[in-house]
């Protein structure tokens, strides 16, 4: 009876629960401090041909919107609100019944602006739908995956209070340090304190760090010719450039540790079956592994990291610009940075296959 | 020369020295990704149709990540149609949670970005996002589908005449022992590239509320859970996959 609990109360239990505070997340309104309107009623206006300077047709249409303000001091009054919204709807949205809008309110309790949609219930929905999949499917290894993501997102968060606080000096050196952290923590939770994890560790910093200093001297050597730092988004405090190696060293880190594991893993497996097995042999088997994994984990990567280009991308062609500049401008550091990613993932099947062999031959000889 | 081909160069020179004719494919298939990646985006800029090309292309990636990333035939060709499968669904979720979520296209944060440009270019950005969701997470899915299927083929060469529903069991347990490294990959593959967008956050001092509903956040976020859930889907559906592949060629040969 307690073990039928533990298999099928717990998990249920857990994804109702989940499930609850998603339906909570629809009647938290009152948790803001912006002022939610939920439309009530929608009239659209009739759509307006537009043509811009470069011949691309679209359709503008005005919006009457009418909502009750959902929260705050107006809360139960109607209010009138006004939206124009484009077929293609790059930086704008039609709305429609049941949706819920942030507003600015005037001092009068008419509405000045729509801010956006309160996007946080599907936010929940779907982290609800991941976290009860993981649990159904993969139970408590499942968790401890997410323990580790969520581990990594509060140091993560820390970092980026600390870096502001020191407003960004000692940048590179932060997040080459949470590197290392995050590596560390992520391979120890997995792993445990064993030697498996050290050289698991080892493998992971070695080959990233000399990925780096390869492709740094690469770029030295060409000049850093066609790498566009001032495309790059959200620059704020952070120079362009810093900003890019974090994001690079940071963006590779997993894909390495992930590769690195399974090599270091297959072969303390392999030398347990054979216990007479010899350094050579054993470096060749990594070898094996490793060879079959980087191909698919470097285009892991590539995906991430260029396919969020798109939509700027689209944007360009359409403005008129040729397929170079487009390339120049949105996806050059993504290419850049799947390279050097791609050269650490590499690297990191040497190093891995060659950190386990010397460590396990030569408990050996002891 | 200019940095890119070089640092090209560098990968290629690595990845020979390293996996010999397996790297030489392997830095082929990154070839064939970017190529389609880009053509996709100008096939959708002529105005054809974002869901054919995202079905099309889709496969073609999947296809390519797949085949030229390991030369096991029964590892290929399990996880290139467990890889199809969970693309299909994944469409099927991507759909309704972009359309409810509308987080299509610019937010405030790119208006600089955006200065100067016409957004009026008639082409529909929710559609733009839909594919930009399924691209980013169709590495992940095809990696995962060639780790559990190759774990499986290993089991099957092994122990010939298993139970599929032991065999089942077996892609389960695959399945936790990758999910964990796998999950890894993603989170430092995506929260590395928000550094700067998570600085700007935090510099900007955006409130809690402000940032659960901002719309390049969500975007992103949802990409990140679109491709954890992905990868979770795979796990059982390449082992089902698997066990019909075994039970057809039991019954072929019973048949024989």
């Amino acid at each position: 009876m307690t073990k039928q609990v533990r298999r099928w109360v717990l998990p249920a239990g857990i994804i109702l629960i989940g499930f609850l505070l998603v339906i909570g997340t629809h009647f938290d309104q009152a948790l803001y401090k912006t002022p939610i309107v939920r439309i009530t009623k929608v009239a659209n206006g009739k759509p307006i041909k537009q043509v811009d300077q470069f011949k691309n047709v679209d359709h503008q249409t005005n919006q009457v919107l009418e909502g009750k303000l959902l929260n705050g001091r107006y809360q139960g009054k109607y209010v009138k609100l006004h939206n124009t919204y484009t077929t293609s709807g790059a930086y704008d949205q039609q709305y429609k019944v049941g949706q819920e809008v942030f507003v600015t309110l005037q001092k009068n309790g008419t509405v000045n602006l729509i801010q956006g949609l309160k996007r946080d219930v599907t936010l929940a929905f779907l982290v609800w739908l991941a976290v009860s999949l993981l649990f159904v499917i993969m139970r408590s290894s499942g968790m401890l995956a997410l323990l580790s993501v969520c581990l990594n997102m509060v140091l993560f968060f820390l970092a980026i209070t600390l870096n502001l606080m020191l407003h960004s000096s000692y940048f590179l050196l932060i997040f080459a340090s949470l590197a290392v952290i995050f590596a560390a923590l992520t391979l120890w939770l997995v792993l445990g304190p064993t030697r498996q994890m050290l050289v698991t560790f080892g493998a992971t910093l070695v080959g990233t760090s000399v990925a780096l200093l390869l492709s740094l001297i690469v770029m030295q050597l060409t000049g850093e010719k066609g790498i566009y730092y001032e495309s790059m988004q959200y620059v704020t405090q952070v120079a362009p450039r810093p900003l890019f190696f974090a994001e690079t060293l940071l963006g590779s880190l997993g894909a390495v540790m992930d590769e690195s594991t399974d090599i270091v893993a297959t072969l303390f497996q392999l030398r347990e079956e054979q216990p007479d097995i010899s350094g050579k042999t054993l470096f060749n088997s990594g070898r094996q592994i490793g060879r079959s994994i980087m191909g698919p984990l470097v285009n892991v990567l590539f995906l991430i990291f260029v396919a969020d280009t798109f939509p700027m991308a689209i944007l360009f062609l359409k403005n008129g610009n040729t397929w170079g500049y487009t390339f120049s401008m949105n996806m050059s550091l993504g290419v850049t940075q799947s390279l050097i990613s791609g050269v650490g993932i590499v690297l990191a099947v040497p190093m891995a296959s060659f950190l386990a062999s010397l460590l396990m031959t030569r408990r050996k000889a002891k | 020369m200019s940095t890119i081909p070089a640092l090209g160069l560098l990968l290629l020179v690595v990845m020979v020295l390293v996996g010999g004719k397996q790297g030489a494919l392997s830095f082929l298939s990154l070839l064939l990704n970017f190529i389609f990646l880009f053509a996709a985006i100008v096939l959708v800029s002529l105005h054809f149709s974002p869901m054919v090309v995202t079905l099309i292309f889709g496969v073609v990636i999947l296809a390519v990540t797949i085949f030229l990333g390991n030369d096991d035939e029964v590892t290929t060709q399990t996880a290139f149609f467990a890889s199809i499968l969970v693309m299909l669904v994944l469409l099927a979720l991507i759909l309704p949670v972009e359309h409810w979520a509308s987080v299509q296209g610019f937010g405030m944060e790119d208006s600089d970005d955006l200065e100067g440009m016409s957004l009026l270019i008639g082409i529909k950005f929710m559609q733009v996002s839909i594919v930009t969701a399924v691209f980013s997470t169709l590495g992940a899915i095809a990696e995962a589908a060639m780790a559990i299927s190759a774990g499986l083929a290993e089991i099957v060469q092994q122990q010939p005449k298993i139970a599929t529903k032991q065999l089942f069991y077996d892609g389960i347990t695959v399945g936790k022992q990758i999910i964990g490294t796998t999950f890894n990959t993603l989170f430092f593959g995506f929260f590395g590239g928000f550094l700067g967008l998570f600085i700007w956050y935090v510099d900007l001092h955006y409130s809690l509320g402000q940032f659960l509903n901002n719309k390049i956040f969500d975007a992103e976020i949802l990409m990140v859970l679109f491709s954890l859930i992905s990868v979770i889907l795979t796990v059982p559906m390449t082992t089902w996959v698997m066990t019909r592949r075994i039970h057809r060629v039991r019954k072929n040969k019973r048949a024989d």
